[in-house]
Parts: structure tokens; sequence; C-alpha cells
């Protein structure tokens, strides 16, 4: 009888040991893969740093206003040449 | 076999013949006690080993730990970028990017081909006499060069030099260059802030970089996180109450009319009517924060906020408002300010013209100094040293600005006469052109100031009431009036929009005298007049050309500055009036020599 229960606790043993063997193999997986997308979400955040200062850049309101002015041939607005609508005048 | 073999070999026939313990050799006769002293000796080394083995294990095992952990642990740096600064609406003004710094060993980088050396140099952008010249040190560190951008590193890296090596430091960049750099500032190789709100907000936008410890396996993969050794602290992006497009609109107008005045220096500022934000703050010359290798004094100079200058003819409503809010005088209350020349303790003042008989509103249309000097007669120095208190002229600046000045107020029982009748129309006390336009906050407001902030604000401020919204509305009106046909600004005139305002010319002091040849010209305006939006000011420093007062210098630069920046803000128009009307010669104020 005590022969029987020593094998099954040996089986159990082993068992649990393997089952950590694979835990820590697992998690050393799951911590390497969290690592690469920690890197991951760094770069780019870099590289949204990066977009939104070429954002900036291109949109400077000196550039937009020299673009509109020599390649598209668009002339600042004045009151004199615009129509207002109010909304409930008649 | 015979005997004489079994001779030759009675090692093996005594081995044969005779227990090896009833080997007559062993029969020595040794005393008892020596195999006790070896057996003693051994117990008590294995002891020692025991003892030793627990002292390392128990008591003093900190030591050796920290030595094994320091043969498999390694430290990693978190790194933390210092925050963005924004504008308003989001626009990126200052962002700091990761880049390297390049340094060398110089003996080993010399062992590399010359061939490569000279492509190192021209990627690094340096003549290779230079880089030579660096090279030749019998230090082991050299920085070649520093905030190197990312694609010159991996062309470097390519080359695949001897004893070269990078370091990771940040790069601040500020894509809006030379028309935000007044605001935003900048900041050193080092990361931190030097000037504007860079410096201001330093110890906020600062990221401090952290550290963990991990175990590395063969590969360089992390094994185990071991945890965090120093939090990384991220440094905070900060939004400022500036518009990206106003402030483009505030630097175009104040570097035109530098240039077609012919002017030394220029600036202007936007404020925002309901919150006190600074929307606009613009100076020229300027200079490219991207590039500071050429920086001179005057183009660093923060002319709206650091530089104090006598406020002239635009401290003039500001005395009147005094006078109407004490109920001494009303807007119709006549003052004869003929010949055009008055005396106050022996000392004369004096106008451009004699303008007769005027009403409180036609002296400040006009900008008479004669008529404000009268008012201000009737005001006591103490009432008037409060209301400039209330103001904030003379007081240290609570907005958060490096440099800020407080101007120069002194306590009114030391002020003489003649000394009280020239502050009425704005000498012999000084204001950045910043306060000034805050100053002009109670009229476009009803008659309460409120604080400035350089930050976005959220929620409109409560303000502090200085005067009457009566009287604050009786200003307006006369304000309004001076940028007619009829008054000192009739250049400041907006097509489509009703707008109001003050001139101001004072002679610059130099030496301690004021100047015969050098003067300022100021405009402060509040558009559009129906509900006032903004107020703008404008100084123009040292017009060099035909035209040198504030009514036709700073005026239609105000003018310029409120149509692109009504229209930009979607105001829609208060006037039908597009066709303005400036008389061929517009009345100018003086350019008083007090």
């Amino acid at each position: 009888m005590s022969g029987k229960l020593n094998a099954v606790l040996a089986l159990a043993l082993v068992g649990c040991a393997l089952s950590v063997v694979n835990a820590r193999y697992q998690a050393r997986h799951l911590l390497i893969e969290l690592e690469r997308l920690q890197q991951q979400s760094r770069q780019l955040e870099i590289d949204w740093a990066q977009l939104q200062l070429d954002q900036s850049t291109l949109g400077k309101n000196e550039r937009i206003e020299q673009i509109a002015r020599a390649s598209l041939n668009m002339a600042p607005l004045t009151p004199a040449r615009t129509q207002y609508l109010t909304e409930g005048a008649k | 076999m015979t005997r004489t073999d079994r001779r030759a070999n009675g090692r093996v026939a005594a081995s044969k013949g005779v227990a090896f313990t009833k080997s007559p050799v062993l029969a020595v006769n040794v005393p008892n006690w020596r195999s006790r002293v070896v057996l003693f000796i051994l117990f008590f080394a294995f002891a020692a080993l025991a003892a030793k083995a627990m002292w390392l294990q128990g008591v003093s095992s900190q030591f050796l730990q920290k030595q094994g952990k320091s043969r498999y642990e390694r430290t990693l740096e978190l790194p933390a970028t210092r925050g963005k600064i924004t504008d308003r609406n989001g626009a990126v003004l200052a962002s700091s990017l990761p880049v390297r710094a390049v340094w060398a060993i110089p003996e080993d980088l010399l062992n590399n081909p010359p061939e490569k050396i000279a492509a190192l140099a021209r990627l690094l952008e340096m003549p290779e006499l230079d880089l030579r010249k660096k090279l030749d040190s019998d230090r082991t560190f050299v920085y070649l060069k520093r905030q190197v951008e990312m694609p010159v590193i991996a062309e470097i890296e390519k080359l695949k030099l001897e004893g070269l090596d990078t370091r990771k430091e940040y790069k601040r960049f500020y894509p809006q260059g030379e028309t935000m750099t007044h605001l935003v500032g900048f900041t050193n190789v080092e990361d931190v802030g030097q000037e504007g709100m860079e410096l201001f907000h330093q110890k906020a936008l600062m990221g401090v970089p952290g550290s963990r410890r991990v175990i590395k396996d063969r590969l360089g993969h992390i094994a185990e996180d071991l945890g965090m050794f120093r939090e990384p602290h991220q440094g905070k992006d900060l939004t400022l109450s500036v518009d990206s497009k106003l402030q483009y609109i505030a630097f175009t107008s104040v570097k035109n009319a530098v240039e077609k005045f012919n002017a030394q220096a220029g600036g202007a500022v936007v404020l925002d009517v309901h919150t006190g934000e600074v929307l606009a703050m613009a100076n020229y010359p300027t200079y490219n924060p991207n590039d500071r290798k050429k920086l001179t004094g005057a183009q660093l100079r923060n002319r709206v906020i650091t530089d104090t200058f006598e406020p002239g003819s635009t401290i003039k409503p500001i005395t009147v408002a005094l006078g109407l809010e004490t109920k001494r005088i009303t807007p119709d209350t006549v003052f004869d300010v003929s010949p055009g020349y008055m005396t106050v303790t022996g000392k004369r003042i004096r106008d451009t013209h004699n303008y007769g008989v005027r009403t409180v509103g036609g002296i400040i249309q006009k900008s008479s100094n004669i008529g404000v000097v009268k008012i201000s007669q009737m005001i006591p120095a103490q009432e008037m040293w409060e209301l400039y208190t209330k103001l904030g002229y003379g007081q240290a600046p609570r907005f958060g600005f490096p440099g800020a000045t407080a101007g120069r107020v002194r306590p009114w029982k030391s002020w003489k006469p003649i000394e009280y009748a020239n502050m009425a129309f704005g000498h012999g006390l000084s204001v950045s052109l910043l306060q000034m336009a805050r100053s002009y906050m109670i009229f476009a407001r009803n008659g309460d100031i409120i604080p400035l902030s350089f930050l976005k604000v959220d929620e409109e401020p409560v303000g502090q009431q200085v005067i009457s919204p009566k009287t604050a509305a009786q200003v307006r009106t006369m304000l309004e009036s001076v940028v007619g046909p009829e008054g000192t600004a009739s250049k400041a005139q907006v097509p489509g929009y009703r707008v109001g305002g003050k001139t101001g010319t004072a002679e610059k002091i130099v030496n301690g005298r004021y100047s015969r040849t050098d003067n300022i010209g100021y405009f402060v305006g509040i558009a559009p007049m129906s509900k006032p939006r903004f107020v703008i000011a404008v100084m123009i420093d040292n017009p060099r050309g035909a035209l040198r007062t504030g009514g036709s210098v700073a005026a239609p630069t105000a003018a310029d500055l409120a149509a692109n920046a009504l229209r930009a803000a979607n105001v829609p128009p208060d006037s039908s009036i597009t066709d303005i009307i400036i008389p061929e010669e517009p009345v100018e104020e003086s350019i008083d020599d007090a």
C-alpha cells in the first residue's frame, strides 16, 4: 500500500517539476516578447515625434503662404470682396 | 619453478603468502596517540571548512552575493525624453529626438585606412584637417561631434571604423524657427533650457532617465527582470497659449514694418481679451534657434517683455479713465488747451498744434498733452499711483516668463508737480509693451483686469475691477475716435472692422538724456470694438525713415496685424465700411520733448 502511494507521489512530484520547468520557459519567452514590444513602442514614439515635427515643419505658415502665393496664385481675402452670410438675417 | 626464481619474485610470494594485516612491516610499534593526532587534525580541518562555509552562506553573504550579481546582472538605462512644447492647437513648437554624440579613441581610430577617415570627416561635415587635429591628442576619449542625426550615424556605422563609438543623447528641434523663438526659447547641448519657456518650465519639461536591473542570457535577450532600480521620469508636455497662425501674422507684420520704416527693431503682442492668454508675441530682429552659431544680443533680446520704455501718449487714456471714474470730469467736459503750450512750475509743456477748446474726447483724439495735464491736475497723485499699481505698472509680473521686467514707477510722495504732469502723458515712468497691452484690458473688458498667461488657459479667469463698466465704455468710444480720419491713428483703420486704440511716440533715453534723433513709436489697440476679442500692441524702435511717429509707423503695422488676425480667427466683420479714409496729412501727436 505504502509502495503504491510512494509511486503516485513520485509521479506527481516529477509532474510538478516538469510544469515548473515549462512555466519558467514560458515566462522567459513572454518576457523576451514583452521586451521586444516595449522596444517597438519606444521606436514608434520616436517615429511619432518625428512625424509631428515634420508636420509642424511642413505646415509652417511661412511655407504655406509662399506656396499659396507663388505656385497657386492665391491672394489674401479682403472684406471688400467677401460676401458674409448671417444665419437668420434676411 | 626453481627456488632462485621464487627468491627473485619475493614480493609476489610475500603477498601471496602473508595476509596484509599480518605483514611484518606493519608490525611496528607505533604509539596510539599518533593516529589520534591525525584524526584530530582531519576533524579540525573539516570543522574549519564548515565554519567558513557557514560564515560565507549565513553571516557575510552580502559581499559575495553582490559580487555574483555584478557578474550576471546588467543595469539598463530607461530613457526619458524632454517634454514637447506645443501651441494652443497642438502644433509642435519644440520636440526632442534621439541623436548620437560621436566619440573616438584617437590612437585606435588613426589605425584605420586614411580614405575611411576622409569619409568620416565628410560625413561629420568637418574638414579632414580639423578632424585630424582633434585626434592629435593623448587622451583616450575625444568627442568628434555632438548631436549627429540618426541617418548620418547609420552611414558612419557602415564604415566599420575601429576606435569609434557613439553615445546616445537628445537634440531639440524647433520647427517654427525664428518666428516663435523669443517665446519658446531654446536649450543647450545638454538639453537644459536657456531662454524663454524652455528656461522657465525647465523643471516640468525635463526628463530624468531611470534604470532597471535585468539578467541577460547568452544571446543578449533579457532572461529575467529584477525590477526597477530607479523609475524614469518623463518630461511633461507643455501647451502654450500662443497660436502659431497669429504668431506668424504678428511676426510678418513686425518684420515688414521694421524693413519698411528702416527701423532698428520692432515688437508686437496679441492678447486674448477673454482669457488673458498671450496669443502672439513677436520680435524682430530674430534668430534661428536651430542654428545659433552667430547669435547677437540684439537678436536675442525680447523687446516686448524685457525692455522698458516710457509709454508716452499711450498712457493718456489711463489718465482720462481715472478722471471719469472719480467723476471729476465727464466725456463732455471742455478744456481750453490754447495756445498750444502751458507752464508747470516754470517748465513748458507743448502740443504740436493749438487745438483751441476741446472736450475730453477731443483731447484723446488729438492726443493733446496740455489737455491730459489739466485733467491730471484735478486728481491727487496718490490716486494716480494707486491706479498704476492696480494696472501692474512697476509691479513684478506674475505670468511666468524669465527676464520679464517690472517697469518703474516711483512712489507718489516723491513726485514733483512737473513730474506728475509729465507722467500724465507718459514720461517719467517706464513699462514693458506687454504691461501696456495688459492695462488696456480694462477698456477691452468691462473695467476689470485679468492675469496674463503664457500657457493655455482652460477656464476664464476672474477679473479684478479697476474702473466701472460705464467708464470703460466711455473710453472705448474715445479710443475708436482716435482711429478715425480725424484722429492720430487714422492709419490704424481696418477695412470691415471697428477698431480703437491709442498711439504713442517717445524719445529714447540715450546716456541718460532724451535723444533728439532716436524715438520709439507705439500703438495699443482693441479689435473689434463691437465685441472686443484682441488687445494688440505694437512697438517700432528707432524708425530712421521719413515717418517716425507712433501714428505713422506703429498704427499701420497694427492695422495690418489686426486685419489678418481677425480674418484668421474668423471674427465676423462689424463694420460695413471697407474703404478706409486716411487724410493726406494725418494728425500727428508730438514727439514729446519733456
